[in-house]
């Protein structure tokens, strides 16, 4: 069936709410709104108040209550209006959530989804823009996803769902409505932990997830008889498939990274490093990365365009790589 | 004049609208802000305003389509000449499905180029670079470990990478071509005995296209370079050998062999220490007379010019000498002459061998401020002093020209410089 990205979250949340009782939904304006974007639209209509629960506006609240709720054994999804607002839930994700199965010797874990809409691109400005995922990154315990297509939203949400361990779920809102695709009518999951290969090549690898997986994919189709492009979508940023990249870069020598978080502790920081720690005698050329400038969001246009990869940046990237 | 009203976007999500009713009709009069049309989107409802007070003329978009966000829906005629949209938002393509869901809509202007990717060192970089040498060898991980698993010679495989550089693609199309000749020779060399008695080169069937190698394009540059710095002056001088001649004869009989070369690096250091001006170089805009003296010996191989250098050759006899252009030469031929053995070299001396013709003018081996090249040894009858009167002998000659640098070295000190070079070499005593 042809669904977009939002409607395949939506599904997944619906599915998964029918197939196991104990999974719960909080969040501000899920409920009776259906959400901001309309992302939770129809659960409270059938699952009840006593699943799908409109919380006051703190998120500390929301991951605490999350926390509590899966000690007691439930599934909650905690839904971050805009991810920006994650922040508020820092102290609870990061130090109850993620450390509860070291704090319990292994006999409990917090089966948590904390998910909400990342990124930029729709003028969003400072608060509606971010892209937290280096944040987490560093944390033992949790897990961090980032889809990319529709077909990965869905698989990945359920698979998250299922997971008995803290996820993040970063949806990217420029994705919500604007892409379409197929997916299957019988039930499907996507693994958490293993990137997809989207395209094969054999001359330069880029590793990307999240929204600009796209512009990828136009970039790699427009030069496919200049440079032979191999592209990987991560999916899974904590644990990152290192399989996958591994025998990428040791097939093209070349790796070009691309996320649009910002340059500067962003996680293409921690994939370069320890590409040149174990590939050293791989590589071809250095090892480069198109991220956001090391600045917050715009609202303007114009400033927009000049913070953020696009397929230009990216198409540069590339030549100047492939030439070295 | 004529304002286009858009469908406007409704949410920060939202990418089409539905016109659900129409609240006015072409030809009525509208005020500004009244509102003109319900939209409906997934997530809002909405009336949306006149950007203008003036005369509806066109319904574009009609009641139930639905439109993507900045289409035109409607246009109206306003009295005002004022150049003041109410909205204008920049024209945008509409989202197109054919695209891998990324709509024309958001394209974006390019940034000022990416800074060019850092360089990589090669990892044998000579502690002092001799600006000889010219640009740099870059020499990736891979390709260095290809080239020690595979047994390869960089410098024998044309770079496709920038400035020439040997790419891993580079070794691998070499490996596969590997067994074939490297370098395609457009002439048959002349066959063996069944064949017929004037052997001719194949004529090419085409051009023959040779990139260039690493060390080609080192050597094109220095000559360039070399020409342009220094404006070159030359001077001949005309060698009787008779006396080496005899000091090489003795030496084969005890099974030591030795070439003019040696003799002629000798006479040349010790000349070199009383005119410092051809053991210098040029720093801005003063002289630098080198403490030391670092010989350099032009060999040549089979991939081309180099210059290894005997250090402080003033201090090496004549045996020494030769031992050190021997193992020179044995070593260019295995290809394992080091960076380091190519720098520093203060004066150099090239002896083309018995096919070198008579004399040439070589081109200075920058930044030094000489260079002296030896030419073919031949028999000639030439007119000595017997005992007061001339007669004619029959003595091993030789040519030597002495290439120098006019900005800090005069005729003067080049010709005494080179006079001094013949003398010693006619007097006949080496330190051996």
């Amino acid at each position: 069936m042809q669904v977009t990205y939002i409607q395949a979250i939506n599904q997944a949340m619906h599915e998964e709410m029918a197939r196991d009782e104990n999974v719960l939904l909080l969040g501000e304006d899920v409920g009776v709104l259906g959400g901001a974007f309309k992302a939770t639209e129809g659960l409270h209509a059938k699952f009840g108040s006593e699943r799908v629960v409109d919380t006051p506006i703190a998120e500390s609240l929301i991951v605490g209550a999350g926390v509590g709720l899966a000690i007691q054994g439930m599934r909650p999804i905690l839904e971050m209006q805009f991810i920006d607002f994650i922040s508020c839930g820092f102290d609870q994700i990061v130090n109850m959530a993620a450390t509860l199965r070291y704090r319990h010797g292994g006999q409990a874990s917090c089966p948590i989804v904390v998910r909400g809409p990342c990124g930029a691109g729709v003028h969003g400005g400072i608060y509606h823009s971010q892209n937290p995922e280096a944040w987490f990154f560093h944390v033992p315990g949790l897990k961090v996803v980032a889809p990319a297509t529709a077909y990965d939203a869905k698989g990945l949400l359920k698979s998250a769902i299922r997971d008995d361990d803290p996820v993040i779920y970063l949806e990217h809102k420029f994705l919500y409505r604007r892409i379409k695709e197929d997916i299957p009518d019988t039930e499907y999951l996507v693994p958490l932990g293993k990137a997809a290969l989207r395209k094969e090549g054999r001359d330069l690898s880029v590793i990307t997830y999240g929204s600009p997986v796209h512009a990828v994919m136009k970039a790699a189709k427009d030069m496919a008889g200049e440079i032979d492009i191999e592209v990987i979508d991560l999916r899974t940023i904590l644990p990152l498939d290192w399989k996958t990249i591994r025998a990428s870069v040791a097939k093209t020598g070349k790796v070009l990274i691309v996320h649009e978080a910002r340059r500067t502790g962003g996680i293409g920081g921690e994939v370069a490093a320890r590409i040149a720690e174990e590939l050293f005698e791989s590589l071809d050329g250095p090892i480069v990365r198109v991220a956001s400038k090391d600045t917050h969001n715009a609202f303007a246009t114009s400033l927009e365009d000049y913070i953020l990869p696009n397929q230009e940046k990216i198409t540069e990237a590339i030549r100047k790589l492939a030439a070295y | 004049m004529r304002v286009d009203v858009v469908m406007p976007q409704l949410g920060e999500s939202v990418v089409e609208g539905v016109v659900a009713k129409w609240l006015v009709k072409a030809g009525d009069a509208v005020s500004k802000d009244q509102s003109l049309v319900e939209i409906s989107t997934d997530k809002v409802d909405a009336e949306i305003p006149s950007p203008v007070a003036g005369v509806v003329v066109e319904i574009v978009a009609k009641e139930g389509e639905t439109v993507p966000i900045h289409a035109v829906i409607a246009r109206i005629e306003t009295e005002k000449e004022a150049a003041k949209p109410a909205e204008a938002p920049p024209p945008k393509a509409p989202w197109d499905e054919e695209t891998e869901g990324f709509p024309g809509a958001m394209a974006r202007r390019t940034e000022p180029p990416l800074p060019s990717p850092p360089r990589v060192e090669p990892s044998k970089a000579p502690p002092e670079p001799s600006p000889a040498e010219g640009p740099k060898v870059r020499i990736s991980p891979v390709v260095a470990r290809m080239a020690a698993e595979h047994g390869i010679d960089l410098s024998g495989i044309p770079g496709t990478g920038i400035d020439g550089r040997v790419t891993k693609k580079d070794v691998e199309d070499f490996l596969a071509r590997r067994g074939a000749p490297a370098t395609p020779s457009p002439v048959e060399k002349a066959p063996p005995a069944a064949a017929p008695p004037t052997p001719r080169p194949a004529e090419p069937e085409e051009d023959q296209v040779i990139p260039f190698t690493p060390i080609r394009k080192r050597i094109a540059e220095h000559m360039v370079m070399s020409k342009r710095t220094s404006p070159h002056v030359h001077t001949f001088a005309e060698v009787d050998l008779h006396k080496v001649a005899a000091i090489r004869a003795k030496a084969k009989e005890t099974g030591v062999s030795m070439t003019y070369l040696p003799f002629v690096v000798w006479a040349s250091v010790k000349a070199l220490r009383e005119y410092p001006y051809l053991n210098a170089s040029v720093a801005g805009e003063s002289t630098v007379l080198k403490k030391a003296i670092h010989m350099g010996i032009a060999v040549e191989t089979d991939r081309g010019l180099i210059v290894p250098v005997i250090r402080d050759a003033d201090r090496k006899s004549i045996g020494e000498l030769s031992k050190a252009v021997e193992d020179f030469s044995a070593r260019a031929k295995a290809r394992r002459i080091l960076p380091d053995d190519l720098a520093g070299g203060t004066f150099t001396v090239t002896n083309p061998g018995p096919k070198g013709n008579l004399f040439g003018t070589p081109i200075i081996n920058q930044p030094q401020a000489g260079i002296l090249r030896m030419g073919q040894v031949v028999k000639r009858a030439v007119v000595v002093d017997a005992g007061g009167e001339d007669a004619i002998v029959v003595r091993p000659m030789m040519y030597l020209c002495l290439g120098y640098d006019h900005r800090i070295v005069d005729g003067v000190t080049a010709n005494e410089f080179l006079f001094r070079v013949r003398e010693i070499l006619e007097a006949g005593v080496f330190s051996l």
